[in-house]
């Protein structure tokens, strides 16, 4: 069967194809419970992200108690994105939303990192480590207070038996 | 196909795209030609005709070639096929096997040449031209290179299944599925008689799709004959579905355990799956790939060909691979995906047609 709507789930949300491929490595780790986190088609820019989070997923969050949702978006270096993108999630959803995405464009990261898919799988064992490699790298510190969230809550969901 | 090569080394899972007719499903018959020499083809009739010649060009031969690493050796192997006029069928007029660069036979039409090694002498035979050496010469042990890479060669799984054919009876064991899974049971008792441990793979696996899920049984209908049959149950009871009465999908998530199984049992295998996403519910697409490529990152090769933008959704740029030609007249072209430069979405670009040189 598909993800199971009654349980506790991950719908990742990509702005565009690069983000995409980094959620494709990140559901790649081993030990992730594929069936927990389904990966949705690309957005087409963040903007776009919001549009459908607003008109899609929130109804549908409402609906279902156990969906938790990562909205993953470039912030092309502008540092009131979070901000804006803060602000269109619903009080009673904002421990269920997660934003997050490369301080510039995921592109700049391929240089350092490798492909979208290993920074991916690098991003998902630091994630079940609780270890900072990949997440402490300039272009991904700034996400430290939604990764420190991630862990919290999604972290359980996803490798729940660890 | 003329000079073509399928760039997938050091990829633990591949996507092969493309429109109709590029050439994806002409891939798994080409490498179903190696694989058939390896499992013991009799007659080169049986895996190559005159009519597969590219354009029926008799006076072109046609060559296979594949290189692989096994336990550390690197395993070259290559037959090549020939035309002469007045002939029926074709003939065998090269084919060699190399361990690490040094020959473990060679071949010329119908002279076998064996290679020294360090417990035999070189020895020389004949061989009908019409027949493939590789089956036919004996390996010394199970740790002799010749046995390694023909049966690694003789295990690929090769997967055009067509579900509603699938009955789920079986007269005896295989480790080696045919292409169209109509021995499905077989598959299913072989690999049990192998490593009886594959059920809990089986199970586990299957018990994610089909929740309802009690077992399989593979009982006994006749004299040497057994035919499959699942068992679900619920808070309201039990039933017992033949095999064959699943639905196509259903039958592609047996596939797929069995496939998961075999690879952890007797892989790392070699898995090619012309579209497996052809009966399954959209929902169930992205995670049944990722099932298969997450199963294979720990050995083994999985390669899919697909049209799903799930499915296409479920690999990158660095796993996909782009077939393309631009007339019948002219050969397939494969290249990396990246060398295409799509702007935007991947799976809009598709439907627009604009992934092409």
């Amino acid at each position: 069967m598909s993800i199971n709507r009654y349980l506790p789930h991950v719908l990742v949300l990509p702005e565009d194809d690069a983000n995409r491929e980094l959620a494709n490595g990140f559901q790649l780790d081993p030990l992730l419970d594929t069936r927990r986190m389904q990966i949705l088609g690309v957005a087409g820019g963040w903007g776009n992200v919001l549009d459908r989070f607003r008109e899609e997923h929130i109804p549908q969050m409402d609906r279902y108690a156990n969906r938790f949702m990562v909205l993953l978006i470039d912030f092309d270096d502008q540092q009131d994105r979070m901000t804006r993108v803060r602000a269109e999630i619903p009080a009673h959803l904002i421990d269920r939303v997660f934003v997050l995405g490369v301080r510039t464009e995921p592109e700049n990261l391929t240089r350092n990192l490798g492909s979208y898919e290993t920074i991916g799988k690098a991003m998902a064992k630091d994630c079940r480590d609780n270890t900072e490699v990949t997440w402490t790298h300039p272009l991904l510190r700034h996400n430290a207070g939604e990764l420190e969230r991630l862990r919290k809550h999604i972290r359980p969901i996803l490798f729940s038996d660890i | 196909m003329e000079n073509f090569e399928l760039p997938v080394a050091g990829l633990s899972s591949v996507l092969l795209i493309g429109k109709n007719g590029a050439g994806k499903t002409t891939v798994s018959l080409a490498l179903e030609v190696l694989q058939k020499i390896a499992r013991g083809a009799n007659r080169v009739d049986d895996v190559v005709r005159p009519k597969d010649l590219a354009r029926g060009r008799a006076d072109v031969p046609m060559r296979f070639e594949i290189e692989v690493n096994l336990n550390g050796q690197a395993y070259k192997y290559s037959i090549a096929f020939e035309f002469p006029p007045g002939f029926k069928e074709l003939r065998v007029f090269e084919e060699n096997l190399l361990a690490d660069g040094k020959p473990i036979f060679t071949r010329e039409l119908a002279q076998v040449h064996l290679a020294t090694t360090n417990r035999e002498q070189a020895a020389n035979f004949l061989i009908d031209w019409h027949r493939p050496a590789l089956p036919v010469v004996q390996e010394r042990s199970p740790n002799d290179p010749l046995f390694i890479f023909r049966q690694w060669l003789a295990r690929w799984v090769i997967l055009r299944p067509i579900p509603r054919s699938m009955k789920g009876n079986s007269e005896q064991e295989t480790l080696q599925p045919s292409a169209e899974s109509m021995d499905f049971g077989a598959w299913f008792s072989g690999l049990l008689a192998y490593a009886p441990a594959s059920y809990g793979t089986i199970d586990g696996y299957l018990k994610q799709v089909l929740p309802d899920i009690k077992e399989i049984k593979n009982p006994v209908i006749g004299k040497d004959s057994r035919s499959l049959e699942v068992q679900f149950f619920n808070e309201q009871g039990n039933v017992t579905i033949p095999f064959s009465d699943l639905s196509d999908g259903e039958k592609c998530f047996m596939i797929c355990a069995l496939v998961l199984a075999a690879n952890t049992a007797y892989g790392p295998l070699v898995c090619f799956w012309d579209e497996p996403d052809s009966h399954l519910a959209l929902s169930e697409v992205g995670l049944f790939i990722m099932a298969l490529r997450k199963s294979f990152q720990s050995g083994g090769q999985f390669i899919a060909t697909s049209h799903n933008p799930e499915a296409i959704r479920r690999f990158s740029d660095e796993n996909t691979l782009v077939l393309y030609r631009n007339s019948h007249l002219e050969p397939t072209i494969i290249q990396p995906l990246s060398a295409f430069k799509v702007k935007g979405d991947l799976v809009n670009a598709l439907i627009r047609g604009d992934v092409e040189p």
